[in-house]
């Protein structure tokens, strides 16, 4: 028994279904999401070894911060965003300074540059590394300052944050690394 | 006072235009002509509302009236009365006030010029256009309202886009563009007016044609002056980025020129009657997209405007537009078919086809490679990055493929084409560019993609340049005109034809411009202490001292130049500089170029040392630069002179035939 | 002489072709260090800018990662080694093409499909009538239609 052949005229709407399902789909779906947003590659793996000078002329090695939850902070004194983000950095310095270490990457700076900004708006203190070529700062995969990074204890990366964070942020990141905000 | 003025003529003209698309309608239907002319009526009064709604936002900006928030984000005291003006289309809410003026001024334009002309059409192309503008409005009412207030009012403003306020430039590449993009409704409405109406014949076509090339022109110059721009502020030294703000201008640019082609093929033939409407549709809709991609924040880009919530209004247009359209399309299907065969496999039909074809592989691949991160995304994957080595490397050989059917379309008849045709229309071409092909490698040209284009191009233009000379000789005999006479002549009654060919020879300039941009320039860096010198082909450049200092201009910014002095070709002083906006976190580049007509040079300040006054140079000798936009340029003047409406006896042939 | 200038040409056509293939199956000469550099640079994308590769952009991220390609390959790393030092860190979005063969083989299938509709629409178009115009039966006949064609385009 011979099926019936459809005819092109007779099937001919299902173009528009074809069509419109996969592009409403892709626009509307490609709405709710931040294209800037780029997730780290390091998140759920260890953090990658560095080692520099700091700001005191003292050598600090990323060895250094086994057997405690880390936050690594990339900036620099000709970054903006970075000022507004400083105060956050101190406040988490004076309230959890025993739990957490602090360590600031200074990016593509000058020591006297980084200096200045400090004595500006404030020294918490935590050793600042120095990285006048860039070079620790792409082996974390960063795009531009501010960039902070969570490391829990056991060395492992677990957040990375672009941009300069707020206190709530802190709050929910410090959280997730299993201390009281 | 003022803009709330303004905001009201945005309200009132959201209102004129749904009253024109409904008195449309209802006037289409009923064939009440007193009705159709009210709504030409509302849709000139919302052009005229639209431009005082832009007046106001204009003296809003030149007032500093910071109380409005568009202003306050855009613009400063300080901010020149040029980019001031200007800033008008700088930034997302501005730019769309600015695009409906465009909009409405098109639409009312060819409601006027139609006025008395196609009665059964004009109705439906009005309720298009009016339906389309009083989106805009409605865009303008609710999510980016441009008139925003705020309060408490700043004493300062936060001052343009640093990148958007750094060269006169930015004054003519957007509204061209612009132009162009909104221009393209025309040939949409008269394609659903034709669908609704069922009348798809050939009056239809040609006012489809001449309205496609009138946008196309604007759509043209808007993306050589966007290269342009790119190459004067960006930096870099390269005019192409494969950015999807780029792309989205090329991609109806692509669709629009498959039409252009498509539709002499359709008019000649009366055939391809579904696909031409297909390419109008899709031109449009890729409008429409472009739009989205770049104003709503799906993708990353180079001006991609604040994140709004103009992405969910955008995409349901794109749906909805495409989805009557499309069901229109598919509803008259069975109407649209074929009434003649096309023609032989070698023929100047199929030529022109295949040109479509590859017209619209690169429209798939450009706006694959587009869409392609956000693809990813959403089907769970991580990021990707679709960049300018997988665009030139998948679109390079198709648009070779294109620049070879240029020369192989005119040569053929129309029909099918016999093997002593053939013969006599390629031998010549082809030994023509066999030979510069071989006199460029001897004078030491050495890579393979300038030595191929240039071959093909030699090809197409010798193509064209026999098509003329032919045609001369041929009226010369028949009518005993001079040969320059009878070279007019045919030029101007056959203006579509030989203004295609003017075209088609910018586009060979461009491509060789292109090509031998791409491979043969050279650049270096280097770090210059004062008084020492850089040496890059026949330049020397010798850095002098270190400039800081504020613009007289626009005081709020800092400008800090290296001042050169050059010896070679174009000797003389030479600054280059990079311009710190308070608003912008990273220091803006001004490159000096210096053009040439065999090459460019091009000094960017990388980096400064302010207290060892070092300073690190980038330069680029950039050969045939200037023919990209020159060429352009060509194309431009090739379509308008197609375009340009026929007078039986111009002066200047006058002239001629008295004097021969 | 006229019917020999298209073999003629064809001839020269293929010679020229010849010349190029020769040319281009030559091993290239290697890659110096810089070269190399450059090359990679060009296929890694300027984290901190638009659209921009590493070896054309002038930001910060950007020089800090063309110092640290010249780096790498001095350390005795392979190209591809550096590559994918980058992508470790930056993940496959540093990569300005991307990995996946989708991206090669969709074009290339539209190109294919396009054509093959191409080939179908002129094969129906001539079985609906073939008489409608006939070839040409000789040079003649051809060239009196082209000439006229040139006078009304």
């Amino acid at each position: 028994m011979a099926m019936p052949l459809l005819r092109w005229t007779q099937v001919r709407w299902l173009a528009l279904p074809l069509v419109l399902v996969p592009l409403g789909w892709l626009l509307f779906t490609g709405l709710g999401r931040d294209p800037s947003v780029i997730p780290s590659p390091l998140v759920g793996h260890p953090l990658p070894s560095f080692a520099a000078t700091t700001l005191q002329g003292t050598s600090f090695s990323a060895a250094q911060l086994a057997g405690r939850p880390a936050i690594v902070n990339v900036w620099a004194s000709w970054c903006n965003p970075c000022i507004d983000e400083h105060p956050v950095l101190l406040d988490t310095a004076t309230r959890h300074g025993s739990e957490v270490q602090l360590v600031g990457i200074v990016y593509q700076d000058t020591p006297e540059g980084a200096r200045d900004f400090l004595a500006r708006y404030g020294d918490g203190g935590w050793p600042n590394l120095l990285d006048p070529s860039g070079r620790i700062a792409v082996d974390l995969g960063v795009t531009g300052p501010p960039e902070t990074f969570f490391v829990d204890a056991s060395g492992i990366v677990r957040a990375r944050h672009v941009g300069p964070l707020t206190a709530d942020e802190m709050a929910a990141q410090l959280t997730a690394l299993g201390l009281a905000p | 006072m003022i803009p709330t003025l303004g905001h009201l003529a945005v309200v009132i003209g959201l209102a004129a235009t749904v009253y024109a698309a409904g008195a449309f309608i209802v006037g289409g239907r009923s064939g009440d002509s007193a009705l159709l002319a009210s709504a030409r009526r509302a849709m000139y009064a919302a052009f005229a509302l639209v431009a005082f709604a832009c007046l106001a936002m204009i003296a809003s900006l030149l007032g500093h009236d910071f109380s409005v928030l568009y202003v306050a984000r855009n613009n400063a005291t300080t901010t020149p009365p040029f980019y001031s003006v200007i800033s008008l289309w700088a930034a997302l809410e501005g730019s769309i006030l600015f695009w409906t003026l465009l909009a409405t001024g098109w639409a009312s334009l060819v409601l006027y010029r139609y006025r008395a002309r196609l009665p059964a059409l004009m109705p439906w192309v009005g309720a298009t256009l009016a339906l389309g503008t009083a989106f805009f409005f409605a865009v303008m009412a609710w999510p980016s309202d441009p008139f925003v207030r705020v309060t408490p009012i700043g004493l300062e403003g936060n001052g343009p886009n640093a990148l958007l306020q750094n060269h006169p430039f930015m004054g003519l590449h957007p509204p061209l563009l612009y132009l162009g993009y909104t221009g393209m409704a025309i040939p949409f409405a008269f394609g659903m007016a034709a669908l609704i109406t069922r009348r798809t014949d050939e009056e239809w076509l040609a006012v489809v044609r001449r309205w496609t090339l009138v946008p196309w022109i604007f759509l043209t110059m808007g993306i050589v002056a966007g290269a342009w721009w790119s190459y004067a502020v960006l930096g870099w030294g390269g005019y192409w980025a494969w950015d999807p703000v780029e792309n989205a201008a090329l991609l109806p640019w692509l669709t629009a020129t498959a039409f252009i082609h498509s539709s002499m093929v359709a008019e000649r033939r009366g055939t391809l009657r579904t696909w031409t409407h297909a390419l109008v549709i899709a031109t449009f809709v890729l409008t429409l997209v472009g739009t989205f991609l770049t104003r709503s924040g799906v993708v990353v880009s180079v001006h991609a405007f604040t994140t709004s919530g103009i992405g969910i209004w955008f995409a349901s247009a794109i749906l909805l537009t495409l989805g009557v359209a499309l069901g229109l399309l598919i509803w008259r299907l069975p109407e649209l078919g074929d009434r003649r065969p096309p023609g032989a496999v070698v023929s100047r039909e199929s030529a022109f086809l295949f040109n479509n074809v590859l017209f619209l592989v690169i429209t798939f691949a450009v706006l694959f490679g587009t869409l392609y991160p956000v693809m990813v995304e959403v089907t769970g994957g991580s990021r990707a990055t679709v960049g300018a080595p997988w665009f030139n490397l998948v679109n390079a050989p198709i648009f070779v493929a294109l620049l070879f059917l240029t020369g192989v379309g005119p040569a053929l008849p129309w029909g099918g084409a016999s093997w002593a045709t053939v013969r006599e229309r390629f031998a010549i071409p082809i030994l023509a560019a066999v030979g510069v092909v071989v006199a460029a490698w001897a004078l030491g040209v050495p890579a393979a993609a300038p030595l191929a284009i240039l071959g093909l191009a030699t090809f197409v233009l010798v193509v064209m340049g026999d098509e003329v000379v032919r045609g001369a000789r041929a009226r010369s005999r028949g009518r005993g005109e001079g040969l320059p006479l009878a070279l007019v002549r045919l030029a101007t009654r056959n203006r579509r034809r030989y203004g295609g060919y003017l075209a088609h020879a910018g586009i060979c300039v461009m491509a060789v411009a292109i090509a031998v941009s791409a491979t043969l320039g050279a650049d270096k860096i280097a770090t210059l202490h004062r008084g020492e010198t850089l040496t890059l082909g026949a330049y020397t450049l010798t850095y002098d001292r270190l400039v800081t200092e504020r613009l007289a201009a626009d005081p709020r910014v800092v400008e800090t130049r290296a001042e050169l002095t050059l010896a070679g070709p174009q000797s003389g002083a030479l600054t280059t500089a990079l311009r710190d906006y308070p608003n912008s976190t990273s220091a803006i580049a001004t490159p000096a170029v210096r053009t040439a007509l065999g090459e460019d040079l091009y000094v960017t300040l990388l980096a400064y040392d302010a207290t060892a006054k070092t300073v690190t140079l980038h330069v680029l000798v950039n050969p045939l630069v200037m023919w990209i936009w020159a060429g352009g340029g060509i194309v431009a003047l090739g379509a308008l002179f197609a375009i340009w409406p026929d007078r039986r006896r111009t002066a200047f042939e006058a002239a001629l035939a008295a004097g021969a | 002489m006229r019917r020999l200038a298209l073999p003629i040409a064809m001839a020269a056509l293929l010679a020229l072709g010849a010349l190029v293939l020769i040319t281009a199956l030559r091993p290239a000469p290697a890659l110096t260090q810089a070269e190399q550099a450059q090359q990679i640079a060009g296929e890694l994308r300027c984290p901190d800018c638009q659209s921009l590769s590493v070896a054309e952009s002038q930001t910060a991220a950007a020089a800090a990662i063309r110092r640290q390609i010249v780096d790498l390959l001095a350390a005795g790393q392979t190209p591809e080694q550096v590559r994918r030092h980058f992508v470790e860190s930056y993940g496959e979005w540093i990569l300005l093409t991307p990995g996946s063969p989708l991206v090669w083989w969709l074009p290339a299938a539209a190109l294919l499909v396009g054509i093959g509709l191409l080939a179908w629409w002129l094969r129906r178009g001539r079985s609906i009538a073939v008489s409608v115009e006939p070839p040409p039966s000789d040079g003649v006949r051809s060239r009196i239609r082209d000439e006229v064609e040139q006078l009304d385009g």
